[in-house]
């Protein structure tokens, strides 16, 4: 299959003569419409609305950045294990009182 | 006549049976779109029907800066796209038993210069795009056929710009790879 013959075949189908919708349809939609529960066309849907819906996950995932950072940082100042047996080793071989 | 400026802001107000007329101003357009990805003429009907019941949910989300065909257009291709994802009947079925016989014989045909008619090429397209995955029909579609620019594909199907150019040359690969594949059967 050339490309002469492929865009031949593009040329033949962008000339299909297209459906004509039928004469009722505008009102079949219209009756569709009447059913829709939750249309409020009228209602403002401004760039505000969508920060106000996104809040909760924003403030949510604010959140878990904080717990996280904050685990990080306390994990991070902890004392490891070998500073840990250091400490006890000069508690025990340098206390007043030795054993 | 006034324009859908003028209309749109009427049916904001509370006029609801004012959307009737949008809806008769943009059918031919909605209709036309969704032809491309399926010939069932009810089902076309009932895409249409969804496409315009979309739009009415949304409308509030229409800010007018672009024209209002543009933005039903845009809604037309999605829902075109979440048929042809839902659709699973297209896949693995190809058979000759639903091309005509000019279709069939320009197939088959090294002769460049047999004609093919407008419906003999729908039916091959249709039949060789069935290999290809929706988003891939749906730029090839929009490329093609209805001569969009990239910037109108990547508009509608929110992709970027790059990534449309990216995926229509893969789905013309693909495209010519099943028409080959469909004229040696």
């Amino acid at each position: 299959m050339n490309e002469k013959k492929i865009k031949q075949l593009f040329e033949a189908a962008r000339l299909e003569t297209l459906p004509a919708p039928p004469p009722d349809f505008a009102a079949d939609v219209l009756r569709a419409v009447r059913r829709e529960p939750a249309a409020k066309p009228d209602e403002p849907f401004s760039i505000f609305d969508h920060l106000n819906r996104l809040f909760p996950r924003v403030a949510l995932a604010a959140a878990a950045v904080i717990v996280f950072c904050a685990v990080a940082d306390f994990t991070a100042s902890l004392p490891g294990v070998e500073d840990g047996a250091a400490q006890v080793s000069a508690q025990i071989l340098f206390s007043a009182e030795g054993l | 006549m006034s324009d859908d400026a003028e209309l749109l802001q009427r049916i904001r107000a509370g006029a609801t049976d004012e959307f009737a007329e949008l809806v008769r101003r943009h059918q031919a357009r909605v209709f036309g779109i969704l032809h491309r990805y399926e010939h069932d003429t009810q089902r076309v009907e009932d895409l249409a029907q969804e496409t315009f019941l979309k739009a009415w949910r949304a409308l509030a989300q229409f800010d007018g800066r672009a024209p209002f065909e543009n933005w039903i257009s845009r809604i037309a291709t999605r829902t075109a796209l979440d048929h042809l994802r839902r659709d699973k009947r297209r896949k693995n079925e190809i058979g000759f038993d639903e091309l005509g016989e000019d279709a069939l014989d320009w197939l088959r045909s090294d002769d460049e210069t047999t004609e093919l008619d407008s419906r003999g090429a729908a039916e091959i397209l249709d039949l060789a795009m069935r290999e290809l995955t929706p988003a891939d029909r749906v730029v090839i579609t929009m490329q093609e056929i209805e001569g969009r620019s990239v910037k109108e594909i990547a508009a509608a199907t929110g992709a970027s710009g790059a990534a449309v150019r990216v995926r229509a040359m893969r789905a013309r690969t693909k495209l010519r790879r099943a028409l080959e594949k469909l004229a040696k059967l």
